[in-house]
């Protein structure tokens, strides 16, 4: 696992993928075996039934549905706790593979073999996209088991996808973090600033659902395309998809020339 | 000078830090096969040099190649030959000192294992524990493994030295001695005079961002003024000790001489023995004496 850049990075983060892995199949676990519960508990569903449009806008497309399995999990899970642990993942190792290791101080250390900036970035970038891919695998295997195995109506499919536009959201943002920790080896601020993206984005998509001047910019924000095509109930939308890999593609290519022509720093 | 005989040559190299001054056009040649000490203060600009060299920060200023290749086009090809140690070295501390040698190994490839084998035990190296419980000596003696482990032909080491205990800078002399019988060139870094002493060939001095002399180690001797007091058995005359040739400073109090001595010692020595001597002290030349005859000859110069 010493072999390069790549597999030293990915054995790095062994524990800490281990400990995600064991939150999200929880978070999946749990939420499939409670849902028989919650879908036979007409009190619930009165209850989402009476709350203001707005409110129910800020959950999911606007429909909340839980004696159907697609709004249960659309809400539940994929409107908001799903892409935002990958998302938080995501951040954390942006942030850290480059801008992390500057601040440590191995970073010279590390340059002074002959190895390329250009490939740190990319070896970087690599085990960003598979531990993150493979947490949502991981997450997207035990939810499939728990719904089969409680028989619960929903395509394993759109499942897949759903789970794979949260993947691509969380990518942006950690693709982002890891473009800033290119551009200035500051992992406060790189932290900082993909975070507050994060969550201003996010508030941008869910209030421009409610506030008319605001409805104008909600592209703008990568929720947006990741909420709008309701992608557990109509699969992947290509258009909202490309967003997301063009912003991806992006802040990775820039990365690379930003970290070249910098200073490190002690 | 011919290419093949600089490892390194700087023109005029710069480095701003925004404002804020890191070194002013450094021309500097370190020949092929010599250890070349490279010393200043704390903050002179030692370190700054050493990253430029590296690529690791980019020139405001001027240019530099190492084995005749520029370090802004050709960092990787550098690298390739060069053996760094980090002025404050920081390891993985998740791994072990085996683990961090083999990645480090694996990165550069057509490492002799026997050779690092030897290395490490030669410097008596914590091998098996996690980076992070080694203490500051010990992180050190990784550093000095790993910068000489692929037997390079340029070793660039910053403040080698730092946290080895007596013995182990003994080995590492030994080290660098051998380095230099093997052909490899050595620019190391320091602030202690008495360390470059032991094992430069020539010395730069480097003071607030400029360099100020290259010197071989004997003449930087000569110049350097050595605090000396001798204490006789008697009171003696002072005018016997006035206008010998390097001798300044003198003061005479009853029977103890203090003075200021530039080069040999000679003559003072011979006219002292003319009288019952029963002590001599002398101060080897500080480093910030060293500088401040050159900065002193620098300003006479402008004059």
């Amino acid at each position: 696992m010493l072999n390069n850049v790549f597999l030293k990075t990915l054995r790095d983060q062994g524990r800490s993928l281990l400990f995600w892995g064991i939150g999200l199949v929880a978070m999946a676990v749990i939420m499939a075996f409670v849902y028989p519960t919650i879908k036979n508990m007409p009190s619930v569903t009165q209850y989402l039934e009476e709350l203001p449009a707005s409110v129910k806008e800020m959950f999911g497309a606007g429909i909340i549905d839980y004696t159907s399995p697609v709004g249960y999990f659309s809400t539940e899970l994929f409107s908001f706790m799903m892409p935002l642990l990958l998302l938080i993942f995501g951040i954390g190792f942006g942030v850290s593979a480059i801008a992390g290791e500057e601040e440590k101080g191995t970073l010279d250390f590390l340059l002074s073999n002959p190895v390329p900036r250009w490939l740190v970035v990319v070896e970087k970038f690599g085990v960003m996209i598979v531990s993150m891919a493979l947490l949502a695998f991981v997450f997207w295997a035990s939810l499939a088991i728990c719904v089969s195995a409680l028989g619960i109506e929903i395509s394993l499919l759109k499942l897949a996808e759903a789970t794979i536009g949260a993947l691509m959201l969380a990518l942006v943002f950690a693709t982002f973090s890891l473009f800033l920790g290119c551009l200035k080896g500051d992992r406060g601020l790189s932290l900082g600033i993909s975070g507050g993206l994060a969550v201003l984005t996010y508030l941008l998509n869910t209030l421009g659902s409610i506030v008319n001047w605001l409805k104008d910019y909600r592209f703008l924000s990568p929720f947006y395309h990741y909420m709008q095509p309701d992608t557990l109930k109509n699969g992947i939308d290509a258009g909202h998809m490309l967003v997301f890999l063009g912003l991806i593609v992006v802040f990775f290519v820039i990365s690379i020339p930003v970290f070249e022509r910098r200073d490190i720093a002690v | 000078m011919n290419a093949n005989d600089a490892i390194v040559h700087t023109s005029k190299l710069t480095k701003f830090y925004g404002k804020r001054l890191g070194i002013e056009e450094v021309d500097l040649d370190v020949k092929r096969g010599e250890v070349f000490g490279y010393l200043g203060p704390n903050g002179a600009g030692k370190t700054t040099t050493i990253r430029t060299l590296l690529d690791f920060i980019h020139p405001t200023g001027g240019s530099a190649t190492v084995f005749g290749l520029d370090t802004r086009r050709n960092s990787i090809e550098i690298h390739r030959h060069v053996g760094y140690l980090q002025g404050e070295l920081k390891l993985y501390g998740n791994l072990t000192g085996k683990d961090l040698l083999r990645y480090l190994g694996n990165l550069r490839g057509g490492i002799d294992w026997n050779y690092v084998k030897k290395l490490a035990s030669r410097l008596d190296c914590e091998l098996s524990r996690k980076i992070s419980t080694l203490s500051h000596g010990n992180k050190q003696k990784l550093g000095l493994v790993q910068a000489f482990m692929h037997k390079p032909e340029f070793l660039v080491l910053d403040e080698p030295t730092q946290g080895l205990d007596p013995l182990m800078q003994q080995e590492f002399y030994r080290l660098i001695t051998e380095a230099r019988n093997e052909g490899q060139t050595v620019f190391l870094s320091s602030h202690i005079l008495p360390e470059v002493e032991k094992v430069c060939d020539r010395i730069g001095i480097i003071r607030q961002g400029r360099l100020i002399t290259v010197e071989t180690i004997e003449v930087l001797k000569s110049h350097a003024v050595r605090q000396l007091e001798i204490h006789f058995a008697g009171a003696i005359p002072k005018d016997r000790f006035i206008g010998i040739s390097g001798v300044r400073d003198v003061v005479v109090e009853n029977d103890m001489l203090r003075c200021n001595v530039i080069g040999s010692l000679d003559t003072l020595v011979k006219v002292a023995a003319g009288f019952e001597v029963v002590n001599i002290l002398s101060h080897e030349p500080s480093l910030e004496e060293i500088f401040m005859t050159y900065y002193n000859e620098d300003k006479n110069n402008v004059k």
